[in-house]
């Protein structure tokens, strides 16, 4: 594998929704998944200065066209997003998809076929279709979200015996964590405090956040003396997978986000681009470690590919996100990459490390638990978060030392490690 | 594939066995190694030159954790939540599986936590409409 960009590769824009439900959150309440998604592709549009018809390509991402019943959606948002008669692909990969499509992007551009493509995710894991309707939307139950979305996990054997993601992703890394570190259970619950509580405060300065409310305010508003107290409540904050509690886990979330990716030197003037310096995808099936939990293979070789590619080092890395439905295996990642030294993270969460402010920041849009998770869309939403973080713009929430490289690893269920590396240009 | 089983599939094969509480596995002739749950080819080396063979059904529980109830699968309502598991097999295969014999609560699997690996044997789950992969804690 020569492992090689022929061209430079640019995102010259990106835009994403409001991460939330379309029956109750304010901004995409009454919205149809046409026009959230539609939201998404325009500030994504207008951040690089193009219209839907300056695209060569569209390739669009959905993973549960259970809740969308929207397949095909490159023809059927072409007239919401202004991309008529353009090429276009209609592609999953589950929660990696919308970086996978950048990487599907980069290729298409650096081949010479394409110059211009505009990649986007949507996914509505929280709400469905209700009935054949155009337009009327109904909650979906807990139970039927994970059925629709492990179809992604294997079908013949895993699932139909008992396979269970908080188990898998959750529990079983976390106690491997354990033993592999000398960590005791009680030190291991306090730390995954700490990193939710760093993650809930990212959520609290992130306008487009699912969650925006803080541990602390979350433990006043009912009545607890402090977080921690409502950390170890059994009513709000149950074991899913012991030693892992429901707070280290994913949120579900209706959400849209889109980037335009371009030839290097045709990112528009009026856009602020970053360069995609490399990627790499490397995929896997159950189970997704051997016999130690902490270190996945797959991911070895998506980062080392994307290292690789964009000829940079782990100590190069200004802002890292992992993917994080499981906060624990979400550290893990951090650690095999080299952004944290193996075993410290849950004392870098306890020191403050990983926030905004800290001197190994992640994941500072709240990452899945507070920003939520949109299967297809959530990669995208990470990529916005690590462009607004490399343009400076992220607000309250900013990396003060503006970072000039950043990481972006996902895992798109079950099981694609995705790994981009962005530059400035 | 051999001839005779040619036109069954390993799915309803791996279910059949289980039914009759024999684990079957293929073996790889190129690289010697297990692919168990069975497949097409070797998980290992991509060999489509395979054996059928029966696993001892004996291993050790590495990690023990518990699921959600109401279970992600509707199958598993009944006895959710329930212990899983995260195995090696006597073979060296690297399995997760529903685990009986423990108590699904914080206090049983810290305890089987800081035991530390416990050696386990297949202890077929058989729900109303499949056999179910299971073992338990051994003697």
């Amino acid at each position: 594998m020569r492992n090689r960009l022929r061209e430079r590769i640019a995102i010259a824009g990106v835009g994403c929704s409001r991460f939330g439900d379309l029956l109750e959150t304010p901004e995409l309440k009454g919205l149809s998944i046409q026009e959230m998604t539609a939201a998404a592709v325009k500030e994504a549009l207008d951040d690089a200065g193009m219209s839907g018809q300056d695209v060569d390509a569209v390739y669009v991402g959905n993973a549960m066209v259970h809740s969308s019943q929207l397949p095909a959606t490159y023809s059927q948002l072409s007239k919401w997003i202004g991309t008529e008669l353009r090429s276009g692909v209609h592609f999953e990969a589950q929660c990696s998809t919308t970086n996978v499509g950048a990487a599907m992007a980069a290729m298409a551009i650096a081949s010479g076929v394409h110059d211009k493509v505009l990649v986007v995710g949507l996914e509505t894991t929280r709400t469905r279709v209700k009935d054949l309707s155009p337009y009327e939307r109904e909650p979906i139950s807990h139970q039927m979200t994970w059925l629709w979305t492990d179809m992604a996990v294997n079908q013949a054997y895993q699932v139909p015996q008992g396979y269970d993601i908080f188990s898998t992703y959750n529990g079983i890394v976390a106690l491997g964590y354990c033993r592999k570190y000398g960590i005791g259970i009680d030190d291991f619950d306090r730390g995954m405090f700490e990193v939710c509580r760093t993650r809930r405060l990212h959520g609290s300065m992130t306008p487009k956040a699912n969650i925006q409310e803080t541990l602390e305010d979350e433990a006043r508003r009912k009545g607890y003396a402090d977080a921690f107290e409502l950390w170890r409540s059994d009513k709000d904050n149950p074991f899913v997978a012991w030693p892992s509690r429901l707070k280290s886990l994913v949120t579900t979330a209706d959400g849209a986000s889109a980037m335009v990716v371009t030839r290097a030197e045709l990112a528009g003037a009026r856009s602020q681009p970053v360069e995609l310096k490399g990627f790499g995808i490397c995929y896997r099936d159950l189970p997704w470690y051997d016999e130690d939990p902490t270190y996945w293979e797959g991911d070895r070789r998506s980062v080392d590919q994307a290292l690789d590619m964009s000829g940079i080092k782990p100590a190069d890395i200004g802002y890292l996100h992992t993917h994080d439905c499981s906060h624990i295996s979400g550290l893990c990642t951090a650690e095999l990459i080299g952004y944290i030294e193996p075993g410290k993270s849950l004392a870098y969460a306890r020191d403050g490390r990983l926030r905004f402010d800290g001197d190994r920041p992640m994941s500072t849009h709240g990452g899945r638990h507070a920003f939520g998770h949109a299967w297809a869309a959530s990669a995208g939403s990470d990529t916005y978060e690590a462009v607004t973080q490399m343009r400076g713009a992220a607000g309250a929430r900013q990396i003060p030392k503006r970072p000039d490289i950043a990481v972006i690893h996902t895992h798109g269920y079950a099981m694609v490690g995705t790994t981009l590396v962005l530059g400035g240009l | 594939m051999p001839q005779a089983q040619a036109n069954d599939s390993a799915i309803k094969i791996y279910y059949d066995g289980l039914r009759q509480g024999v684990l079957k596995a293929r073996k790889c002739r190129s690289c010697d190694r297990h692919t168990f749950p069975p497949t097409t080819c070797c998980e290992h080396c991509g060999s489509w030159d395979l054996d059928w063979v029966e696993l001892t059904g004996r291993g050790t529980l590495l990690f023990a954790t518990h699921n959600i109830s109401p279970a992600c699968h509707p199958r598993f309502e009944p006895i959710a939540p329930y212990v899983y598991g995260h195995l090696r097999l006597d073979e060296g295969i690297t399995v997760q599986a529903i685990i009986r014999g423990i108590e699904a609560t914080p206090e049983a699997l810290r305890a089987v936590f800081e035991r530390g690996p416990v050696p386990v044997v297949a202890d077929i789950l058989v729900m109303d409409d499949l056999p179910v992969l299971a073992f338990r804690p051994a003697g």
